[in-house]
């Protein structure tokens, strides 16, 4: 729902493929993680060739689409797979103006509207490979900890 | 009358190619199409497991939209289970991704002669090799397809095991566990070497109209979020229902031999979810999220909803919830119809405590009521086709043909399609469901709940007759199960999930032409949408007649026919099935 909610706003239209936030599915070991721009102190997408990107006053990335020339660099660098590419143009999470429509939607309150914090996307890295595999693999290890609680006998309960 | 033509791929598996096309002009998506296709285009009297059949994969133009749940795929073929249409859908998030790569149907023809996939990635459309996905389960299928082709947001429809070894009652899934589970399309897939569809789809489904399909869809989200079982089936899915059909005393118990079953407690949703319950999931834009992903002692994995739960449990006469779990899994994985498994496993141990077969007849395997040795065993060897497992791999009708010795009488099948978990003797529209719709013993259909409800005013509604409102009353059901089918093909043509759209009664003609209109851009009448529905039913019933099906196949199985409910709070209830089919016949219009 996060993702139709994203690309409803900003385009009118559904596809994931519009979607700055995505949510990766480890089918299976019943993981789900929603993953959009997390704000990381590292930021290594604003490494672009032609200065097309700065931060905004709630620290979302903002893109100037004049200089952007769609090489597709700042996609590639963010190590969690957070920014999409639609048409020789990245996505970038711009937190809807203060009220995401992502986190308006989303039936079980899993996602917050954080601007406060800025973790550190350090152990990621060295993820290589295409954005959803990128993805995959955070979703792999930040789950790490709710699989752990599961085998250890935590049900969802009443 | 033009209502919507989509775009369809035609692929030859005989000759290895690929064809664009356009579907009909006058459908209104998924099954709505395929059953026109295969009106058109099957000879009769084919062998569904050769290359004359043909196997439809549909989706709509709702399919992948703002709906919610609009995320379902049908599936449909000659049945090599009952030997009529059949079809089957499946729920997750593969059917939206054909629409976003921009196909609405495609049509298999002929038959491969090594196992292939088909890789989709939006226009470009490619049949590749699958040898080294032999054997694999659906798990493993999938999550190698992912692997290898370095994208884990790929969406892969599969068949298992089952489906390589022609179980006639093999499933599609999607998404590991959401199953296009009746009447064997995972067997017709498997027939024809066709191992998964992979699909990756980036094009945006947009609304012509955008106001009006953006208050459609708010009416419908509405209408799902003020309905009284919203909360609990958020929390419990339909494994609810197994309280609340053992209060009415229709309860399968001991394959049907008892409404009662006395340690229903360690089996119920509320056991299930204090118990192995880790978390909710949900299909493609659903808000009631009815799924749960479950873990216990010696496995996991998302489900089982009411039908594995029942049937591995209840039905088997066993109060073992996680061997039931465990069942529940292992059909998943090997894909296996887990209402078609439940029901020969729960046959074959009615058998057993009949005299009917000795040990020696299965393998020496332990078929007390509740065995766990065969509720861990027998979907393998199914799947496999091992010992007994290759007569259950027939399906019960087949099966008990080759058993002979009163076997026959003890099935629970309508054309050779397994029963539901629930006697239809206490639920009458169920039960003349069951009896008349097109795939043979089913309830999914259409689902005429409003029997469950005592709603009269919702009857009156509906159908125009309260009657229809009470399950024990025979007046109406005609109606009311004609109305459900026609409610179950919008819902199997505009791809939505029927738990919600059937079973909640949320959606209706009027809600579903206020969608289309306004995503399509033109002015569709309710009535449009009904009288379309109608020609599916009439295709549906004109394919089942040319093969070969009577007025005397309508029916239920001897065993609810001529006896009553043998005990419980519906002790004593009886079904005048003759009675229910003629009134849904003069509904039809049909002599």
């Amino acid at each position: 729902m996060c993702e139709v909610a994203c690309s409803i706003s900003h385009f009118g239209a559904v596809s994931p493929a519009l979607s700055r936030i995505r949510v990766a599915k480890l089918e299976e070991i019943g993981i789900d993680v929603a993953i959009a721009c997390v704000g990381c102190v590292e930021k290594p997408c604003l490494e672009c060739s032609e200065d097309a990107l700065t931060v905004g006053s709630s620290g979302q990335i903002v893109l100037d689409g004049s200089l952007c020339i769609g090489c597709e660099e700042c996609a590639i660098r963010c190590p969690i797979g957070a920014v999409g590419y639609y048409r020789d143009e990245p996505l970038f999470c711009d937190l809807c103006d203060g009220a995401p429509s992502c986190v308006e939607v989303c039936p079980t309150d899993a996602l917050v509207n954080d601007t406060a914090s800025t973790p550190s996307l350090a152990p990621y890295m060295s993820s290589e490979g295409p954005a959803a595999q990128r993805r995959a693999h955070y979703a792999r290890i930040v789950s790490q900890e709710v699989r752990d609680r599961w085998l250890a006998g935590w049900r969802l309960g009443e | 009358m033009t209502l919507y033509q989509g775009n369809r791929l035609r692929v030859d598996l005989t000759n290895h190619e690929v064809r664009r096309e356009r579907t009909q002009p006058n459908g209104i998506g998924a099954r709505s199409w395929n059953s026109a296709t295969l009106l058109e285009e099957l000879q009769p009297g084919i062998d569904p497991l050769g290359p004359d059949n043909i196997l439809c994969i549909g989706v709509g133009p709702l399919t992948g939209s703002a709906l919610i749940a609009s995320c379902r795929f049908i599936a449909s073929a000659k049945s090599p289970l009952t030997g009529y249409l059949g079809d089957s859908g499946a729920r997750g998030f593969f059917a939206p991704e054909l629409r976003w790569a921009g196909h609405d149907q495609i049509v298999f023809t002929g038959a491969s002669d090594r196992w292939v996939y088909l890789f989709i990635d939006d226009n470009k459309v490619e049949i590749r090799d699958a040898s080294h996905l032999v054997g694999l389960d659906i798990t493993e299928t999938t999550v190698r397809l992912q692997e290898d082709l370095d994208d884990r947001d790929l969406q892969v429809a599969a068949i298992g095991p089952a489906g390589e070894n022609l179980v006639r009652y093999a499933i599609i899934s999607c998404n590991l566990t959401r199953a296009a589970g009746r009447t064997g399309m995972g067997t017709v897939m498997g027939s024809k070497k066709l191992k998964a569809i992979v699909v990756r789809g980036t094009k945006p489904v947009e609304p012509v109209n955008p106001g009006r399909f953006t208050r459609a869809c708010a009416d419908f989200q509405t209408a799902i979020e003020g309905h009284r079982e919203f909360e609990s089936r958020r929390k419990y899915g339909t494994t609810r229902i197994m309280d609340s059909l053992s209060k009415i005393g229709v309860l399968p118990a001991f394959h049907y031999r008892s409404a009662l079953f006395d340690e229903l407690d360690k089996v119920k949703a509320e056991a299930l979810r204090r118990d192995h319950v880790v978390k909710a999931k949900a299909c493609y834009n659903c808000n009631v999220y009815c799924s749960r992903y479950n873990v216990t002692s010696f496995s996991e994995g998302e489900g089982p909803e009411y039908e594995a739960q029942a049937g591995f449990t209840v039905k088997c006469g066993s109060s073992d919830m996680e061997v039931g779990v465990a069942a529940s899994n292992a059909v998943n994985r090997l894909g296996l119809d887990c209402i078609s498994t439940a029901e020969v496993i729960a046959w074959l141990m009615e058998c057993k405590a009949e005299g009917v077969i000795s040990d020696a007849d299965v393998d020496g395997i332990d078929l007390s009521w509740g065995s766990r040795e065969a509720l861990l065993k027998l979907p393998e060897m199914i799947a496999h086709r091992e010992g007994v497992g290759d007569l259950l791999a027939e399906g019960s009708k087949r099966a008990a043909q080759s058993l002979g010795g009163g076997a026959a009488e003890l099935t629970a099948e309508v054309k050779g399609l397994e029963l539901f978990s629930a006697d239809p003797r206490g639920i009458k529209g169920y039960g003349l469901m069951n009896a008349v719709n097109s795939r043979g013993g089913d309830h999914y259909r259409g689902e005429p709940t409003i029997e469950l409800t005592g709603d009269e005013a919702l009857a009156i509604k509906r159908v125009g007759n309260p009657n229809a409102a009470h399950r024990l009353k025979e007046e109406g059901k005609g109606a009311l199960v004609n109305y459900a089918e026609h409610l179950g093909i919008l819902s199997d043509s505009a791809t939505l999930c029927k738990n919600i759209s059937c079973c909640m009664d949320a959606f209706d003609f009027d809600l579903a032409a206020e969608a289309y209109s306004g995503l399509l851009g033109e002015d569709i009448t309710s009535q449009q949408l009904w009288d379309a529905c109608t020609e599916v039913g009439q295709i549906e019933r004109d394919f089942n007649v040319r093969e070969g099906l009577q007025p005397s196949d309508d029916t239920l199985p001897p065993r609810f026919r001529d006896r009553p409910i043998p005990d419980g709070p519906a002790k004593g209830t009886t079904i005048d099935i003759d009675r229910l089919v003629k009134d849904y016949y003069k509904e039809k219009g049909w002599d």
